[in-house]
């Protein structure tokens, strides 16, 4: 599905042109943003395939933002998946209980992030 | 000038070091000897109560053998010390005489009959005293008017006791009979003396011992309190008023000494009133300038018998003005320590006796032990308080720390990944090494991360095996694939043996795995190229034993305890990569979760072999031991549409005493939860309609439902998403019998246990 559009919400910069950086080299169309309130922005004015949602955003907070996502510009099919620095489980149980469809951990392997990314666009939501 | 009478006996030793309860069984052993004591005097008192006449036997005697031998008047002196007194005197004597005689004790000399009887322990008679030459006491001749004297000594064994003794005012001499009477009558008081006495120092005795056990029942009450109560005062309460009770003093307190002000403040007190109480708060009872101050300085009882006759210190000021008269003040030490002192007043003036300060000075070391007891008891629960704090903010600040570092980790990391797969370009040899020592930097960091965290749950409690059955040798490849290319670079061969009877394990397959792992890695880190690892996997009786042997620079002894604490490696000459310094400390620490042990086996220059031993079987958890052992018609739930693998799973849970529902597809699965609130539920999650990850995540939207343990079985292999989703446990099809049996126990429910060796 290269040409897909992913709209990464991420706050650290760093972590953000990583993501983007690869998933842009190996096609996508990346669309990121640095807060909840931007990637709302972002998805209404060109609605993503798949968005990659860091869980701590200043603001509104990553959970926060799926939820309004769902609300609004989303298409009903798009998965929404969390990543996380976070190490403790009950993190990891929290963000599936939120709503996400999947569960990316940090640090993120890049090489296998282009195949996670391709499995949720393929798969849909769960 | 403050004067004292200063008290220094000192037979119970309140400032010794050696402070403690008085030891429970020489107490209840004194207690009882006194009880026995003091019953058999009573006994004998009252046997001779029925004679309780002996007193009146005396006067009897003396007034009959007046009568017998007609005399005017008979006496009856008795010996006190080492003169006669007279004690009891019939007929006509002249008032003058009766006055004088008793106060003027007649030593035994031949200038009186009295004193030639008693030396002679003969009967004697002076015919006419004024014609005697011999007799020397005119003074009583004169007062008394007698002529004619007869005595009789009152002997015992040898010993004269008394003299009874006769007269006639006409010189009229006693005949032989009369003597001989007198004799018989002396005979008689001596014995009926012998008995007066005999019940007086058994009254006196009886008293004593009555007041003994009084006293050993009192301590008895304040050790047991002290050492049963940690409710301090108490304590001292009813030390004080045990104290004030047992001296039959009227009131007193018990200070503790504060060091901070150098002064001391009332923690306990009896029989004053609320407002001295008040003022001696008030007051600041400072240690320069008190009574209670130099007892405890001094280290010595003190007392003033009079507060009227001496300077008053703010203490005693506030006695003397709240009605008190005498004060006594017993310090407790502990070695150097001034801990504190117990006051005895009275509102009488006069002297503490030595019994008193005897026991209150067992008293004080009794309220020493109680102030000291509660003393440690507030500064633990101070520590346990700042400890538990303490907890809080290490467990808070990993995991802020563990999301702080991982954030900058993964840029480090992704973007050398980044380099390395040439993702934008090819880099020169020089480029590549050193992203590849970023990369590995950044990996290495990482792990540590992940060990403090794994470590700190450990330590914490908090970390939970997730058991299920596995095989052991499908693990040991994983492992060993792992460490293989590493191995491969240095030359180092690893090879894996498998003992026959070696099959599966039940266990936590991952903390398996990264126990296995770090013994692997470091056996493979620490061997020199071209060495050899061999790792071996056996069935010992009821355990599985894996040894990890490497041919590296070995343990030196002194080194071998220690590389299992944190942070500490071996010296193992130049390390080719760095250790956390974690691992072994993790790893010994998840084989104790695992009910194993861990051991080390090395020689210099040779080798290690670092081996442990884990239960085939997974120990039961809480709950199946301590549950219900009646653990028949609980309910479990039951949700496959597939019939084969249903009958086979109710064929398991049925064998084990549980009652059994089925439902086919999740609808059903949710409306029978809801229904029937089972124990647990057992989930499929490939079913008709409403799938697995579905009914979990509806089961725990439901405040009713939410805390139903569900255990998943699936051929689908997603333990992560299910155990996020809130799954008790996960297990993969086909599911043993055991790990069903095992999954469900965890959570609570109780199976009927079938022995290991019945199953096989």
């Amino acid at each position: 599905m290269s040409g897909a559009r992913i709209l990464v919400v991420e706050d650290n910069p760093l972590n953000l042109k990583l993501v983007r950086d690869v998933l842009g080299a190996a096609g996508y169309d990346v669309v990121s943003a640095t807060t909840g309130e931007e990637g709302l922005r972002e998805a209404a004015e060109l609605p993503p395939d798949l968005v990659l949602m860091d869980l701590q955003l200043p603001g509104i907070d990553g959970a926060e933002t799926m939820r309004r996502l769902r609300e609004g510009p989303l298409a009903e099919h798009v998965p929404v998946v969390a990543v996380t620095a976070s190490a403790m489980p009950e993190d990891q149980a929290n963000a599936t209980r939120a709503g996400f469809d999947g569960y990316l951990e940090k640090p993120i392997s890049v090489r296998a992030l282009v195949g996670e990314v391709e499995a949720f666009l393929q798969g849909g939501r769960r | 000038m403050v004067e004292e009478h200063e008290t220094t006996r000192m037979r119970v030793d309140a400032t010794s070091e050696h402070v403690g309860p008085v030891a429970p069984d020489g107490l209840e052993q004194a207690l009882r000897d006194a009880r026995e004591q003091s019953l058999a005097s009573r006994e004998i008192l009252q046997a001779l109560g029925r004679e309780r006449g002996s007193e009146q036997i005396l006067d009897t005697i003396v007034d009959r053998a007046r009568r017998l031998c007609h005399a005017d008047v008979a006496q009856l002196y008795l010996l006190e010390g080492d003169a006669f007194r007279l004690s009891r005197i019939t007929g006509e004597a002249p008032e003058e005489f009766r006055r004088y005689a008793p106060a003027h004790p007649l030593r035994p000399s031949r200038d009186t009959l009295l004193g030639r009887v008693a030396l002679d322990r003969s009967t004697q008679q002076i015919d006419d005293v004024l014609a005697d030459p011999e007799y020397g006491r005119p003074d009583l001749q004169r007062l008394a008017g007698f002529r004619t004297l007869l005595s009789a000594p009152m002997l015992l064994g040898d010993e004269v006791v008394g003299v009874l003794s006769m007269w006639r005012t006409q010189v009229d001499p006693f005949s032989e009979q009369d003597m001989s009477l007198l004799d018989e009558f002396a005979a008689q008081a001596a014995i009926a003396l012998r008995q007066v006495d005999l019940m007086q120092s058994l009254e006196a005795r009886s008293t004593e011992l009555a007041s003994k056990v009084e006293q050993l029942e009192a301590l008895r009450e304040v050790s047991d309190a002290v050492s049963s109560s940690l409710d301090p005062d108490a304590v001292l309460n009813s030390i004080v008023s045990n104290a004030v009770r047992l001296t039959g003093t009227d009131g007193g307190s018990i200070m503790e000494y504060d060091e901070r002000t150098d002064a001391f403040v009332v923690r306990a007190a009896h029989g004053s009133g609320q407002e001295l109480l008040d003022r001696l708060r008030d007051i600041t009872i400072r240690r320069d300038a008190t009574l209670v101050g130099r007892a405890a300085t001094e280290r010595r009882p003190l007392e003033v018998p009079d507060l009227s006759q001496v300077a008053l210190d703010p203490h005693l000021d506030a006695l003397y003005r709240d009605g008190w008269r005498s004060v006594l003040a017993i310090p407790m030490l502990r070695g150097d320590l001034i801990i504190g002192v117990v006051v005895i007043r009275r509102r009488t003036v006069g002297s503490f006796d030595e019994d008193m300060v005897e026991l209150l000075q067992t008293l004080a070391t009794q309220s020493l032990v109680a102030i000291v007891n509660a003393r440690l008891f507030r500064e633990l629960e101070t520590k346990s308080a700042e400890l538990e704090v303490a907890s809080r903010h290490k467990s808070e600040f990993l995991a802020s720390m563990s999301h702080e570092l991982r954030t900058p980790l993964n840029a480090v990391i992704g973007f050398s990944e980044v380099l390395i797969d040439r993702m934008f370009g090819e880099l020169n040899e020089r480029q590549d090494e050193y992203v590849h020592d970023i990369w590995n930097s950044g990996r290495h960091l990482l792990e540590l991360l992940n060990e403090i965290l794994d470590l700190s749950k450990v330590e914490a409690g908090q970390m939970v095996l997730e058991p299920s059955t596995f095989r052991v040798e499908q693990a040991l490849e994983y492992v060993v694939s792992m460490v293989r290319e590493r191995a491969a670079k240095h030359g180092i061969a690893v090879s894996v043996g498998i003992g026959d009877e070696v099959d599966t394990l039940e266990a936590d397959e991952l903390r398996f795995k990264q126990v296995l792992l770090n013994l692997l890695s470091n056996a493979v880190k620490f061997t020199p190229d071209g060495g050899s690892v061999q790792v071996r996997a056996e069935r010992v009786g009821d355990e599985l034993v894996v040894t990890v042997s490497d041919t590296g620079v070995g343990v030196p002894p002194e080194d071998r305890e220690r590389i299992f604490e944190s942070f500490q490696q071996g010296g193992r000459g130049v390390a080719r990569e760095e250790g956390t310094g974690l691992g072994l400390t993790l790893t010994r620490r998840i084989i104790e979760l695992f009910d194993g042990r861990l051991w080390l086996e090395s020689e210099v220059g040779v080798g290690s072999t670092f081996g442990f031993a884990v239960p085939l079987r997974a120990r039961d958890t809480a709950g199946t031991e301590s549950g219900a052992p009646d653990s028949t018609g609980q309910t479990i739930l039951l949700v496959d549409d597939d019939r084969a693998s249903l009958d086979l799973m109710a064929a398991y849970l049925e064998g084990a005493g549980l009652r059994l529902e089925r439902a086919t597809d999740g609808v059903a699965a949710l409306r029978l939860t809801r229904e029937l609130r089972p124990a647990a539920l057992v989930l499929d999650i490939r079913l008709p309609g409403l799938d697995g990850w579905q009914i979990l995540d509806r089961l725990r939207e439901d405040p009713e439902t939410a805390d139903i343990p569900t255990i998943v079985a699936s051929v689908v292999d997603d333990r992560a998403r299910g155990l996020a989703l809130g799954a008790a446990a996960y297990l993969r099809k086909p599911v043993s019998r055991e790990a069903l049996l095992a999954a469900l126990s965890g959570v609570g429910v109780g199976v009927r246990e079938v022995g290991p060796r019945e199953r096989a």
